[in-house]
Parts: structure tokens; C-alpha cells; sequence
């Protein structure tokens, strides 16, 4: 190998690696498809008056966000050292280094899912949000639907209940109410059939007081007034021109929920199966946005896991060949660094 | 060894080039670790909001140029970096800055009932507008969303 001084005439270019231009031609993409969520993000943001910032609303943890930057710095520090190592031919250093890179990738992801199981268990996700109380009340409603219908299934699925219509909720609740009075049907072991007789009173009862919730939202009518059959029509004839029933209002049904939980009987069933009232203003698109914006910056951590991992595979064999790949990956690490280090201001503090 | 003493001499001419500049990156690293506790407390004591934003995205710009110019060696490449990143980051300034006229004002109302099952409330509704388009005279008014 020759050493010009300077490149002659012919040498076109830029004088670094191919490979290094091309994941810097790689990078310039990558800052246009951040970019992209990050800006549209700003500019949901600027048109979302009362955009949620609470952390008690948001379940956004500023300290497991910080933790996470410093996680991701220290990171990027190793990377640094790393390849510096691998330039000074210290190849056992660099593994050591890049080891500890990988770790401290996996330590990332680890903060970052118990973030998201913070968010699922309290139905932070996109499109699951009730933005105003009237449509807390009807998501409530419906999940108390699901929690009714999962109790009923035990009955229609170990045949205590028999029926061709297992979705008519109301041929399904006259069959439970009936069943302590009943026989065991044949097939259905003595044992079974004994504990849905004991659970079925309560199940039915479950039933009428979410049936008595929903023909109130349907109604629109506060819990403290009838809200079907002759008193209620009654109710509605006394009306004069112009005025209404009292309106269900969300404390009503709030309470009315913390009431079916604390129950004895059903209270677990419900508790597991309704989450806590909340309603919360572009909710649906807050959430959208952070996981967008986390989960596209997560799958970017993890294919930077990957390459380091390609290079650790190596073991003791690693060599001089190395040198660019390693310096092109911390390139691409330092980007997926420089992302986070946008996203925590913007989606923790901000 | 004597192979890898040979090796190493011509690697090291070959990265000479770019590799002569000395960074403390040390010094680098304990730098970014105090902007992101000065971005953490910055956030925990509650300064007004306008101060909070300032300071905090001047903390993440000092973070962002630190990592840019030392780690990724910025700083000592040569001016294709200008080629290769301008372009970029004038067309990421340019996105929201095209969004905002349609965006940016108040885009979604949040007062509409929530979707839940999006096939049968859809074809509900076209079933509906259909019966409409029908008896046109007739047709009520929808009715308004539930105000809070």
C-alpha cells in the first residue's frame, strides 16, 4: 500500500469509507422519519387545547424517562470507547465495551416496558381513551358489558345453561335466576352444577345492576330517577314543555362503580374487568403519538442490539476488519441516542 | 503476533486521517449526564411553562450538538457533512412548518361518541344516510353530540 501525501487527480469522492457514507446517506433518511412523528407531534400538540400533560393522568414516569436518557448516554459512551479501542487494536477492551452496550440496550427496553405495561394496565392506548364524561360512562358501561357476559359464559360453557342464542343476554339471565331451583343437566358434573347454583344470585344481580346503568345512559336519565317501565313514563308525562329528567352525571355512575367493586360477591370480577373512570381530552391522540414515536425509537434500539451482537459473535476472533463496522453502528447508536434525547424533553417534561 | 504488530501499523496510517484529534470523551459524557439532571429537575420544580419548555429544549439541544460533534466526530469531518445534512434538516424544519395551517388550528373535536365497532356502526350509518337520501323532506336533523 502506498502512501500519497494527497489524492490524485483521478480519486473522486469523499474521503472516508464507502460504508460510512452510506450509513451517513442512511442517517439523513432516518433524521426525515423522526422528524416526521416528531413534527407532526409538535404540531398536534400547538392545535390540541388541553393536550394532557399530568403525569397522574398520562401515567408518564419523568424519572423512569430520565433513568432511560441516562441509560441511553452511558451507552453511547461504551460505543465511543469501543471503537476507539478497536482503532488502538485493543479488540478484548472493545468486546468489553460493546458488551456492556448491549446490557445497558436490553436495560432500556426493560424501563421502557414496565412504562408501557403502566400504560396498558390503565387503558392509556390509542383509541381506547374516553375524552369527555359521557363517554366515560359509556365505556364503562360497556366494559361492565364484557365483565356481565364473561360470568354469564361460564354458565352457557359448562353446559349448566343450554342455549342456541348465546349472545340474547336476557334468555340467558332468566335461565341463571332459574337455576338454583334446578336440576343438574346431564353431563354437567354435581360439583360444578352446586357452585354455579351458588354463584348464580349474584351473577343475576350483577346483570340488573348493569342493565339498570345502561337503560339510564340510553335514557339519559340520572340513576336517582327511574329510567324504564310505567314510573318512568310517569316521570316523563309530569315534565312540563321544555324540561328534562335529571341527567346522569359522571359522579354518579363513578360512585355507582367503586360501589360494584367493593362488592363482596362480584367486586373482584368487576374491579379486574372495568377500569378506573377517566376521561381525558386528546387522550386517543397523546397516546398514538408516544407510542408511535417510543415503539419506532425501541425498534430502532433493537437493531442496533442486533449489529452489536454481530460484532460480539465474533468472540475472540475480532480483528482490524472490524474497525468501520463498529464505528458505523456507534454512528447509528449516537443517532437512536440523539432521538431520545428529543423524545424525553418533548414527551416527558414538555 | 508479529502479524497483528504488522497489521497494526498499516491500520493505524489508514485511520491517521480522521483518527489524530484527541476528544476527552469522558468529560464529554459527564457533560450530558448533567444536562439530563439539569432536564429532570428543571421539570420536578416547577418553573411557569413557557421557561420549563426554553430551558429544557436548550438542555436538549446542548445534548444533541455534544453527541454530534464529538461522538459521531462531526467536528473533525469534512464539509460533506454540510452537503449531506442540509438538505435533511431544512425538509424536517419545512414538515411542521407545512402542517401547521391545517393542523396546527384546532383539528378534531372530541365530543363525538367513541367508535368501538367500526364495520356495523359504519355500514349503520350508510344504511341511515341511504333512508335519508330517500325521504329527503323528512329527514330529522342528526342529533347533537352529548356537550358536556
Amino acid at each position: 500500500m502506498s502512501h500519497t501525501a494527497k489524492p490524485t487527480a483521478l480519486k473522486m469522492g469523499i474521503p472516508i469509507p464507502n460504508s460510512k457514507l452510506g450509513l451517513w446517506l442512511f442517517l439523513g433518511t432516518e433524521i426525515m422519519f423522526f422528524t416526521a412523528f416528531i413534527g407532526s407531534y409538535i404540531v398536534l400538540r400547538l392545535g390540541s387545547r388541553g393536550w394532557p400533560t399530568d403525569p397522574h393522568d398520562t401515567h408518564i414516569n419523568v424519572f423512569a424517562g430520565g433513568v432511560n436518557t441516562f441509560v441511553l448516554i452511558v451507552s453511547s459512551y461504551l460505543v465511543v470507547v469501543a471503537h476507539e479501542a478497536m482503532a488502538q487494536r485493543r479488540f478484548a477492551k472493545a468486546r468489553t465495551y460493546l458488551l456492556g452496550t448491549l446490557i445497558l440496550a436490553f436495560l432500556f427496553l426493560g424501563i421502557k416496558s414496565v412504562e408501557y405495561y403502566g400504560k396498558i394496565s390503565h387503558d392509556i392506548l390509542p383509541g381506547h381513551i374516553a375524552e369527555t364524561s359521557s363517554q366515560a360512562i359509556r365505556k364503562a358501561s360497556r366494559e361492565l358489558e364484557v365483565v356481565v357476559r364473561n360470568r354469564f359464559a361460564e354458565y352457557t360453557d359448562s353446559g349448566a345453561v343450554s342455549t342456541d342464542r348465546p349472545n340474547d343476554i336476557v334468555n340467558l339471565v332468566v335461565q341463571i335466576a332459574a337455576l338454583p331451583s334446578a336440576t343438574a343437566p346431564e353431563g354437567v358434573s354435581e360439583s360444578t352444577f352446586k357452585a354455579l347454583q351458588e354463584s348464580a344470585p349474584a351473577d343475576a344481580e350483577l346483570y340488573s345492576k348493569w342493565m339498570n346503568l345502561h337503560q339510564h345512559i340510553v335514557a339519559e336519565a340520572s340513576l336517582t330517577v327511574p329510567a324504564t317501565g310505567p314510573e318512568y313514563l310517569a316521570a316523563r308525562e309530569k315534565l312540563k314543555a321544555g324540561e328534562k329528567l335529571p341527567a346522569l352525571e359522571y359522579s354518579e355512575v363513578e360512585s355507582l362503580l367503586s360501589e360494584l367493586k367493593s362488592d363482596e360477591k362480584y367486586g373482584a370480577y368487576v374491579a379486574s374487568g372495568v377500569f378506573d373512570m377517566h376521561p381525558l381530552v386528546y387522550g386517543n391522540i397523546f397516546a398514538s403519538m408516544y407510542f408511535l414515536m417510543t415503539g419506532f425509537h425501541a425498534i430502532h434500539v433493537i437493531v442496533g442490539m442486533i449489529l452489536f451482537a454481530v460484532v460480539l459473535k465474533e468472540g475472540s476472533k475480532l480483528n482490524e476488519t472490524w474497525t468501520d463496522f463498529v464505528e458505523n453502528s456507534g454512528l447509528y447508536w449516537h443517532f437512536v441516542d440523539l432521538v431520545w434525547i428529543f423524545l424525553f424533553p418533548l414527551l416527558y417534561i414538555i | 503476533m508479529s502479524h497483528d504488530a504488522h497489521g497494526s501499523h498499516t491500520a493505524h496510517a489508514d485511520h491517521e486521517s480522521h483518527d489524530t484529534h484527541h476528544v476527552n470523551y469522558l468529560a464529554i459524557f459527564g457533560i450530558l449526564c448533567v444536562c439530563t439532571a439539569l432536564s429532570v429537575i428543571f421539570d420536578v420544580i416547577h418553573l411557569n411553562k413557557a421557561l420549563t419548555i426554553l430551558l429544557v429544549l436548550s438542555v436538549a439541544v446542548t445534548k444533541a450538538l455534544c453527541v454530534m460533534m464529538f461522538f459521531m466526530h462531526l467536528k473533525f469531518e469534512g464539509n460533506w457533512k454540510f452537503v449531506l445534512l442540509a438538505p435533511t434538516t431544512i425538509l424536517a424544519i419545512g414538515l411542521p412548518l407545512a402542517l401547521y395551517p391545517d393542523v396546527g388550528a384546532s383539528y378534531y373535536t372530541q365530543t363525538a361518541p367513541q367508535v368501538t365497532n367500526w364495520a356495523d356502526e359504519i355500514s349503520a350509518y350508510q344504511a341511515e344516510q341511504a333512508k335519508h337520501g330517500e325521504h329527503a323532506e323528512s329527514a330529522e336533523t342528526p342529533a347533537p353530540a352529548h356537550a358536556e
